[in-house]
C-alpha cells in the first residue's frame, strides 16, 4: 500500500506541475485514473484519510489553509477551490461506492472547473430551453473542446443541441423566444 | 322552505379542522391522480444495439427529452432484462425482506423502467413503504433539515433563529427570501449563525437556479437544493429547464465544490396544469430517475411545495412515502419533505410525517421550521418551532432519532445574542446599515419578527447589491469576524469553506461534524437486516432524547 | 367551503364538457366584452405586441382566460376590480401601461418576462386569472423576479394598487420598499388542490403556437 501511495503521489505532483505550466486548459482531470492507482470508498474521507492527495488549485494543503495563513492573505479565496484532481479521486471513490453516475458527474465537473464562474454560468443560462439556436450550441460545445479540453461536457452540449432540435426546443422554435 | 333538520353529532364533525382542508376527487383526465392512472403507460423495455429502443411503450424516436435521458442514463443495461422480468409483486417483496441485502435490491430497482417502478411502489402499503424505507435508507445515520426565513427578511432575527436552529440538531438549514434582493444577505445571516450554533451545519439559499449558484461560487453557501426536476416536458419547459441544462448546472456545483441535491415532488406537474393524464407518482418516478442519470447524489422529494394537490386526493399521503423510498431505493440521498404547511389538523399533519419519522431517512424534513410559520418564506412548513416540544416529546415516546435535541433556555439565549453580535460586528466591517444594540437584545430573546423593530428595507437592499458588486466571499466573511475578535467562529467559517477543497461532502448524503469530518453513505452505509442491526441510539444520544427539561424527575421528589 | 365546492364542480363539469366536445375554431378576433359581476371588461385586439419605446410604460401581461373564461381571482376579487386597481397605481405614479396577453405559456413568471421584455421601461406585471401575480424586469432570469406574490389567496384590491405603483416606480428607476409579504401558511391546505384545479382550466386556453397580442382595455 505505502508503496502504490507514493506512486500516487509523484503523479500528482507531477500532474499538478504540468496543469500549473500548461494553464489555462485543464490537462489533469482524468490523471490519477490514468495512473493505474485508484482510491476506493476505504480511502473516504479524503480530506482526513488521504489529506496527502488533496491540494489547492495554487498548490496549498488543507493544513496550509489556516485562519493565520487567510489574515496574511497567503491563502487567498482561491485556495478554497477544488481542483479537476480531487474531482477525478471523489469520482473513483463513487465509483467504488458502485455509483457510476455520480462518477460521470464529477467528471464532467473536473473538466469545468478551468472555466470562469461568468462563461460557466453564461454556458448553463444558453443550455436552458428557447435560449439558444443550434449553432450557438455547437459552438459552446466545440469552445469546451477546444479552448478548456472538456471532451466530456462537449459531447454532453452536442447531444443536447440535437434533442432541442428534435423537441423544439431552440431560439426561435416558440413565438416569443 | 323550510330548513333541513341538522344532526348536532355532523355539525360538530363540520366545525374540526379537518373540515378546513381541500379535498378533490381524482380526475383522471388531467392527472389529478396519486397512483395507478390508467393513462400510465404500461412497463416494457427494448434494447438494441446497446440502447433503449423501446420504453415503457414508446418507441425511441417518440422520446420526449425526459424519456430519452432517463434511458440513456438511469437504467443499468446489464440488470434491465433480468430486473424487467421480475414480477412487481416479486421486487416489492424484496424491497421488504430483511433477507435480501439493500445493495442487491438497489440494483434491482436500477434496472427497471419508470412505469414499472410505479407499478412496484402500488404492490406496497404504508407500513411496508415505511420498513423498506427503513431497510433503503442510504446513509445509515438518520437526520434532519430546517427552514430558517423571516417575513421581514430581517438579518439579525435570521442569524440569531440559524443559531439555535443549528443547537438544536438540524444537520443542514436553507433559507429563502421574502424579497428576492435580500437574498446574499439572508445567505450571509445563515452562514454565521449555523457556525455558532453548531459547526459543521451546511447551509443554503433556496433562489432562481443560476443566481443560487453565484452565490455558492462566492462562498457563502455550502450547498444547493432547490434545483427543480418535473416529469412532463411541457412542465420542464415552463420550469425554464431540461434535463441537460439540469446535469450541466450540477457538474457546475460539483466544480466549484459544492454539495448539491435536485428537488422534485408529486403534484407538481398537474399543479402546473400539463399532468397529460399521468399519475403523480408516475410522473415522480421520472423525475427520480433524471436526478439519478444527472449524477446527481440526493433529492429533495415527498411533494414539498406541491403537497396540497396530492393531500387532496385518495392515497396521496402514501404515493408521497413511496416517492422518498424510490428515491433512496435507486442509492440515493432523500430529503423527504414534510416541509410545507398541508393541513389544518394537527392529526392529519402529524401522521403525514410518520412514516418518515418511525423509518427514519437521510433527511427526515426537508424542513422543518425553525422559526414560527407566520416568518416561513417557504409558505408554512408542516411543522414548525412552536411545535418542537411535542417533537421532542415524541422522539421520547418512540425511541426513535429524529435529529433533533432538548436545548435549554439560558444555552439559547446566549447562541443566538453571540451570533446577533457577530453579525453586527461583521455588518460594521462591510459599511452595511448599523445593527443596534437594540436589534441585537431584540433578536436574542424574540420568538419572531413581530418582536423585533423593521429595518430600513432600501438600505438593506443597497448593501445586498453592494454584497454583490465588491464581490466580498467568505474569506472576507472570516476575516471581518477574526478582525474583530470572533476568531473561533472564523475558523468554522473557514472549516466550511476548507470542504470546497476536499469535496468529501459531495458524496452521497453527506454531513459534516463540528471538526469538519465528513460522514456519508460512504462511510456510514444503511446496513440494515432486521431487529437489531443498522441504526442503533447510542446510549449517550438515548439519555439526551430522554433528558426533556420539562419532564419531572423521581429523585426530585 | 361550501362556496369552493360549487364553484369546482362547476369548474370539473365545464371542463368535462369541453374534453367532450372540443371546441371549434375560435372566433376571428374582434372586440369583446365580458361581464364580471360589477363591472364589464372590453377586450379590443391591437394584433401581435411590439417592444414599447416609452420609458414610463408598464406592459400588464395576463393568460388568455383572465378576464374572460375567468372573471375573478381565487377569493373572488373581480378581474374588472384587479385591472382598475393595477392602472390606478401605475397611473398615479404618472406612468403609463400597455396590456398584452401571452398564450405560449400559464407559467406567471414567464408571462410577467414576456411582458418586461415588450416594455419600454422593461419593467411588467404579470397577473394569472386566479391572482397569482409578479413585478419583473427584462434583464433579469425569467424565473427571477423584482418582487413576487404567489399566495394569490392573499392578495386583495389594496395589494393591485400596490403591485401597480411599485411597478411605475421600478419603471421610474427608483428603488421602492417591496409591497409588504403577506404569509398565511394555511393558504395551501385549504386552496392548494383548487388551485391546481384553476391552473388546469387556465392552461387549457393556452395556445403555445401564438405570439403576445396587445389590446386596449376599456372597464365599464
Amino acid at each position: 500500500m505505502a508503496e502504490l501511495n507514493e506512486q500516487l503521489i509523484a503523479e500528482m505532483v507531477r500532474q499538478v506541475l504540468k496543469g500549473m505550466a500548461s494553464a489555462p486548459a485543464a490537462s489533469g482531470a482524468s490523471a490519477p485514473a490514468s495512473s493505474g492507482g485508484k482510491v476506493t470508498a476505504k480511502d473516504y474521507p479524503l480530506g482526513t484519510n488521504r489529506k496527502d492527495m488533496i491540494k489547492t488549485p495554487t498548490g496549498k494543503t488543507l493544513d496550509d489553509l489556516t485562519l493565520d495563513a487567510v489574515m496574511k492573505d497567503s491563502a487567498t479565496f482561491k485556495d478554497f477551490s477544488i481542483t479537476p484532481q480531487a474531482l477525478e479521486l471523489q469520482a473513483q471513490v463513487a465509483e467504488s461506492a458502485g455509483r457510476r453516475q455520480i462518477a460521470m458527474n464529477m467528471r464532467r465537473a473536473a473538466e469545468l472547473t478551468a472555466i470562469p464562474d461568468e462563461r460557466v454560468l453564461e454556458m448553463y443560462n444558453a443550455l436552458r430551453p428557447h435560449r439558444s439556436t443550434f449553432d450557438e450550441l455547437i459552438a459552446i460545445a466545440d469552445e469546451l473542446q477546444n479552448k478548456y479540453n472538456a471532451k466530456t461536457c462537449a459531447a454532453h452540449v452536442r447531444e443536447a443541441a440535437d434533442v432541442y432540435k428534435r423537441r423544439k426546443l431552440l431560439r426561435g422554435d416558440r413565438p416569443e423566444s | 322552505m323550510a330548513e333541513k333538520k341538522r344532526s348536532k353529532r355532523f355539525e360538530t364533525l363540520e366545525q374540526r379542522p379537518v373540515h378546513k382542508d381541500g379535498f378533490t376527487g381524482e380526475w383522471v383526465d388531467v392527472g389529478l391522480i396519486a397512483m395507478g392512472s390508467p393513462n400510465d403507460p404500461i412497463p416494457s423495455i427494448k434494447i438494441a444495439g446497446g440502447k433503449v429502443v423501446e420504453m415503457d411503450g414508446i418507441k425511441r424516436e417518440d422520446f420526449n427529452m425526459n424519456e430519452q435521458f432517463v434511458a440513456d442514463y438511469a437504467i443499468d443495461l446489464e440488470m434491465a432484462p433480468k430486473a424487467m422480468a421480475m414480477s412487481e409483486k416479486e421486487i416489492a417483496h424484496k424491497l421488504v425482506d430483511i433477507n435480501v441485502p439493500r445493495t442487491e435490491c438497489t440494483k434491482i430497482m436500477q434496472g427497471l423502467t419508470p412505469a414499472k417502478i410505479a407499478r412496484v411502489m402500488d404492490c406496497l402499503n404504508i407500513a411496508e413503504i415505511i420498513l423498506a424505507m427503513q431497510k433503503m435508507r442510504t446513509r445509515q445515520t438518520p437526520g434532519t433539515q430546517a427552514h430558517i426565513t423571516s417575513a421581514t427578511d430581517n438579518p439579525v432575527m435570521l442569524v440569531a433563529d440559524a443559531a439555535e436552529g443549528a443547537l438544536r440538531g438540524f444537520t443542514e438549514m436553507e433559507t429563502t427570501v421574502a424579497v428576492v434582493r435580500y437574498a446574499p444577505l439572508n445567505a450571509l445571516s445563515l452562514l454565521i449563525g449555523a457556525q455558532v450554533g453548531r459547526p459543521g451545519t451546511l447551509t443554503q439559499c433556496a433562489l432562481e437556479e443560476a443566481f443560487e449558484l453565484q452565490i455558492g461560487m462566492r462562498g457563502l453557501t455550502a450547498y444547493a437544493e432547490t434545483i427543480s426536476v418535473y416529469g412532463t416536458e411541457n412542465v420542464f419547459i415552463d420550469g425554464d429547464d431540461t434535463p441537460w441544462s439540469k446535469a450541466f448546472l450540477a457538474s457546475c456545483y460539483a466544480s466549484r465544490g459544492l454539495k448539491m441535491r435536485f428537488t422534485s415532488g408529486t403534484g407538481s406537474e398537474v399543479q402546473m396544469g400539463a399532468a397529460e393524464g399521468k399519475s403523480m407518482l408516475y410522473l415522480e418516478v421520472l423525475c427520480i430517475m433524471i436526478t439519478k442519470g444527472a449524477g446527481v447524489q440526493g433529492l429533495q422529494n415527498g411533494s414539498i411545495s406541491c403537497i396540497g394537490v396530492p393531500g387532496a386526493v385518495p392515497s396521496g399521503l402514501r404515493a408521497i412515502a413511496a416517492e422518498n423510498l424510490v428515491t433512496v431505493a435507486l442509492d440515493m440521498e432523500v430529503a423527504s419533505g414534510n416541509d410545507q404547511t398541508f393541513s389544518h389538523s394537527d392529526l392529519r399533519r402529524t401522521a403525514r410525517t410518520m412514516p418518515q419519522f418511525f423509518a427514519g431517512t437521510d433527511y427526515i424534513f426537508s424542513g422543518y421550521s425553525g422559526t414560527p410559520n407566520y416568518d416561513n418564506m417557504f409558505a408554512g412548513s408542516n411543522w414548525d418551532i412552536e411545535d418542537q416540544d411535542d417533537y421532542l416529546a415524541l422522539q421520547r415516546d418512540f425511541k426513535v432519532d429524529g435529529g433533533n435535541r432538548p436545548v435549554t433556555e439560558d444555552e439559547t439565549v446566549a447562541v443566538r445574542n453571540r451570533a446577533a453580535r457577530a453579525l453586527q460586528a461583521v455588518y460594521e466591517e462591510f459599511g452595511f446599515p448599523p445593527i443596534t444594540d437594540e436589534e441585537v437584545e431584540q433578536a436574542t430573546y424574540a420568538n419572531g419578527s413581530k418582536d423585533i423593530k423593521p429595518r430600513n428595507v432600501p438600505e438593506d437592499l443597497k448593501a445586498a447589491e453592494k454584497l454583490l458588486k465588491e464581490g466580498i466571499t467568505g474569506v472576507d466573511v472570516v476575516k471581518a469576524l477574526a478582525k474583530r475578535g470572533y476568531n473561533d467562529i472564523a475558523e468554522k467559517v473557514l472549516m466550511m469553506l476548507k470542504q470546497r477543497v476536499s469535496g468529501d461532502y459531495l458524496q452521497t448524503s453527506a454531513w459534516v461534524t463540528k471538526d469538519g469530518y465528513v460522514w456519508s453513505a460512504v462511510n456510514d452505509p444503511n446496513e440494515y437486516a432486521g431487529p437489531m442491526t443498522g441504526y442503533q441510539l447510542s446510549p449517550e444520544r438515548w439519555e439526551e432524547i430522554k433528558n426533556i427539561p420539562w419532564a419531572v424527575r423521581p429523585e426530585d421528589i | 367551503m361550501q362556496f369552493n365546492e360549487d364553484l369546482l364542480r362547476k369548474v370539473i363539469e365545464e371542463v368535462m364538457a369541453e374534453v367532450a366536445a372540443p371546441a371549434a375554431a375560435a372566433a376571428p378576433a374582434k372586440t369583446i366584452v365580458t361581464e364580471g359581476t360589477v363591472s364589464k371588461i372590453k377586450w379590443t385586439p391591437l394584433g401581435n405586441a411590439k417592444r414599447g419605446t416609452d420609458p414610463r410604460e408598464v406592459v400588464v401581461a395576463l393568460p388568455p382566460a383572465f378576464g374572460d373564461q375567468f372573471q375573478k381571482t381565487i377569493i373572488d376579487v373581480p378581474h374588472a376590480e384587479v385591472l382598475r386597481q393595477v392602472f390606478a397605481g401605475i397611473e398615479e405614479e404618472g406612468c403609463n401601461y400597455r396590456v398584452i396577453k401571452v398564450y405560449h405559456t400559464a407559467d406567471v413568471a414567464f408571462i410577467a418576462h414576456a411582458g418586461a421584455k415588450l416594455s419600454g421601461s422593461g419593467i411588467g406585471i404579470g397577473i394569472l386569472s386566479r391572482g397569482t401575480s409578479v413585478i419583473h424586469q427584462r434583464e433579469l432570469a425569467p424565473l427571477a423576479n423584482l418582487e413576487l406574490f404567489p399566495q394569490c389567496p392573499l392578495l386583495d384590491a389594496e395589494v393591485f394598487r400596490q403591485i401597480g405603483k411599485n411597478a411605475a416606480k421600478y419603471a421610474k428607476g427608483e428603488n421602492p420598499v417591496p409591497v409588504p409579504t403577506r404569509n398565511d401558511p394555511m393558504a395551501r391546505p385549504r386552496y392548494q388542490g383548487f388551485a391546481a384545479l384553476l391552473h388546469n382550466k387556465e392552461a387549457s386556453y393556452l395556445d403555445r403556437g401564438k405570439a403576445p397580442v396587445e389590446f386596449t382595455v376599456e372597464i365599464a
